[in-house]
């Protein structure tokens, strides 16, 4: 999904989806794993490819969201969505009550401070 | 080695464990990962040394190709030597696919032997068949001697259709846990 959500704005190849993936958010894949699975989707048909000549002075494989890879990535993206909405939900509580611990351990700390002068 | 010597022999590697793809498909692996090298090298700070350590060993590289394409012919395939092979490859991969390859074994060897009692049964009538005694099952299968003389046989003709339709239903679900499985891999690592 990563992978296809990195070629949503247009075209790129396979080290720009790599650093994209990179700077846009935490996930540091191993490298080796990206391409296997760009040849996958591909083969699926929700990825285009196409060789283009670089000014780097060799071709570069470029990737493209199809029609279907669109579709699908919408979809998922929607399944995901409401799936970590829901969790979030879940997960609330938890967060609060550490928040409220931390600040009752930061009062608490204070005094302690304040003891012995 | 120099770096040079390095890069080409990875791309060696890399290609020489592609054999069960296309030559095309072999080719256009190589050219894409001898680009992802020459232009990774080419950044600041790194080398062809550690981009080849960050794409991790060639043989790893190649059978994640391999892998892709035993998975994807598999989830279209009814060939149970085919379904088997990667259903042992998701076992490698994880608990739940230990627990679907013994699961397949078992579906086939059931699926099968209910098969073979039926074919039994048409060729060799006095030899095949289900004894029971005391209540229990004791003897199941095609047998030139063992039957203990005491059981008495259930079912008789009868296990031919029922043989034939339990095992070529155990085949079935069987294919269709595979090749489920398999598919639920596939989305699982679709998440990446």
């Amino acid at each position: 999904m990563a992978a296809l959500a990195s070629l949503w704005n247009g075209r790129l190849y396979g080290l720009e989806i790599i650093r994209f993936l990179e700077t846009q958010s935490q996930l540091s894949l191993a490298e080796g794993t990206v391409y296997p699975v760009l040849n996958r989707l591909k083969s699926e048909g929700l990825l285009d490819s196409e060789w283009v000549e670089a000014e780097a002075g060799h071709p570069r494989k470029y990737y493209s969201l199809t029609e279907v890879g669109r579709s699908r990535l919408r979809h998922m993206a929607e399944a995901w969505a409401s799936f970590s909405s829901g969790l979030s939900r879940l997960l609330e509580p938890v967060l609060q009550h550490s928040a409220e611990e931390r600040a009752t351990a930061g009062v608490s700390e204070l005094k302690e401070e304040k003891i012995p002068q | 080695m120099n770096s040079e010597m390095q890069n080409d022999k990875y791309l060696t590697v890399l290609r020489s464990h592609l054999g069960t793809l296309t030559a095309a498909e072999r080719e256009e692996i190589v050219r894409e990962i001898a680009a992802h090298i020459r232009d990774s090298a080419g950044e600041p700070g790194a080398s062809v040394e550690s981009v080849l350590l960050r794409l991790g060993p060639a043989e790893d590289l190649a059978a994640q190709y391999r892998d892709g394409l035993l998975m994807r012919r598999a989830s279209r395939s009814v060939s149970p030597l085919l379904l088997l092979r990667a259903a042992l490859r998701l076992a490698t991969k994880s608990v739940s696919g230990i627990f679907v390859f013994f699961c397949s074994v078992f579906g086939y060897a059931f699926g099968a032997g209910f098969v073979f009692i039926a074919l039994a049964k048409s060729i060799v009538p006095a030899h095949a068949g289900a004894w029971v005694q005391d209540g229990r099952l004791v003897a199941m299968g095609a047998f030139e001697y063992g039957i203990p003389p005491s059981a008495h046989e259930i079912l008789g003709v009868w296990i031919i259709p029922l043989g034939l339709i339990a095992g070529s239903l155990t085949l079935v679900l069987t294919t269709f846990l595979i090749r489920n499985s398999l598919k639920l891999s596939q989305r699982l690592q679709e998440r990446l």
